[in-house]
């Protein structure tokens, strides 16, 4: 069944969207690095990020967020991007801590990337290191008005762009043996 | 005060005893260090657990010894009665380097001989499972040996925020900006020897 809606329907079908996807934030309980430490506390009743309608997922398929908690040796980016790619539509990713950025204090490592966008989009970053779980909440209430606006698209660029990202994916990973997600 | 080695003195005549070729010292208090033959570190090892009672092994430590062409395992095992490490040395070739595996002796010993293979390329024979461990798919030599370049690896393999290529110490450029100058005893931290 094919549905037409006329630009000014499709305006508020949008906003109601965007107001539902930004107050459910699901995050995947995975992290890499050192940063996963400052997850459980963000969580717990101390700073409960559940009031912004931050919860954890236990799968990849039921998850909004992944957050990149930390440094990412060859060997994680990996399994990160198997992960990301079963994701579901919408999808957001958060860089976390100054690892994810610049390569922070592993700049010279010759096991960990230096550069996350380079081999997934991400929508938000947060610096720090580590960033303290006031940091955190404020990177997710960032993500929440980049997604109110619109622009949370980075699902979109990875797929219109995945020529350029599977190029510098196995630029670095020589063996891949993953297998092609059909969203 | 004089310190009285008389465990540590006792062990090391036993070893003398046994292993006539062995260099042995006694570095400090409750430490034996052994200088071995390649090819007696399996019968030092069964005696110091069977006779001796050095039944815990604590780690395998190596150490690239570039400019002498050589590797160097250090094993390092203790005894729980009198808390004395024993630690036997003993150097590879570096080219080829190969040692018979110690599996039957201690099983955790294999999570230690696969970390050497992999990061220093020694050879455990027998060993089995000598995979891939903590770096996926690794081509080249060996991270951890001495004549591999980290810094020019990593420029070459990952990407650089522009602006970070040489990454220059923060404080230095903060404080150019700023006009500050940077405390006496910071500076030792401050000032990077990069070519």
């Amino acid at each position: 069944m094919e549905v037409s809606y006329d630009k000014e329907s499709r305006k508020i079908v949008q906003a109601i969207e965007r107001f539902a996807r930004k107050h459910s934030l699901w995050v995947l309980a995975y992290g890499t690095g050192c940063g996963a430490i400052e997850v459980p506390p963000t969580m717990t009743s101390r700073y409960d990020a559940e009031r912004f309608g931050i919860r954890g997922a236990a799968t990849p398929r039921q998850a909004d967020v992944l957050l990149i908690t930390g440094y990412l040796s060859v060997k994680t980016l990996k399994r990160v991007i198997r992960t990301y790619e079963q994701m579901q539509d919408p999808k957001y990713v958060i860089g976390f801590g100054s690892c994810t950025i610049n390569g922070g204090m592993y700049w010279d490592s010759y096991n960990t990337i230096k550069l996350l966008d380079m081999y997934i989009p991400v929508d938000v970053y947060i610096n720090g290191c580590m960033p303290r779980p006031e940091a955190v909440i404020s990177g997710f209430i960032e993500l929440q008005k980049v997604i109110a606006e619109g622009k949370a698209e980075g699902a979109r660029k990875y797929k219109e762009n995945l020529d350029w990202y599977r190029a510098n994916q196995q630029k670095i990973i020589h063996n891949w043996n993953m297998p092609d997600y059909n969203w | 005060m004089e310190v009285k080695l008389q465990v540590e003195n006792e062990i090391l005549d036993k070893i003398k005893h046994t292993f006539h070729s062995a260099e042995v010292s006694i570095p400090r208090k409750q430490r034996v260090e052994v200088k071995l033959r390649n090819d007696l570190i399996h019968p030092f090892l069964a005696y110091l657990k069977d006779t001796l009672g050095f039944k815990h092994l604590s780690h395998i430590s190596t150490v690239d010894w570039l400019e002498e062409k050589e590797i160097e395992l250090v094993y390092i095992v203790m005894n729980y009665d009198n808390l004395v490490e024993v630690i036997a040395k003993i150097r590879l070739d570096r080219e080829k380097p190969e040692i018979p595996t110690l599996r039957e002796f201690w099983p955790q010993v294999e999570t230690y001989e696969r970390e050497i293979h992999e990061m220093y390329g020694v050879n455990f024979l027998g060993h089995g499972n000598l995979t891939d461990f903590i770096l996926e798919d690794w081509e080249g030599i060996p991270p951890m040996r001495r004549d591999f370049d980290t810094v020019k690896y990593a420029k070459e393999t990952y990407f650089n925020r522009p602006g970070r290529e040489d990454a220059q110490d923060v404080r230095t450029t903060i404080t150019k900006k700023s006009g500050e100058e940077i405390p006496e005893l910071a500076k030792v931290y401050s000032v990077r020897h990069l070519e």
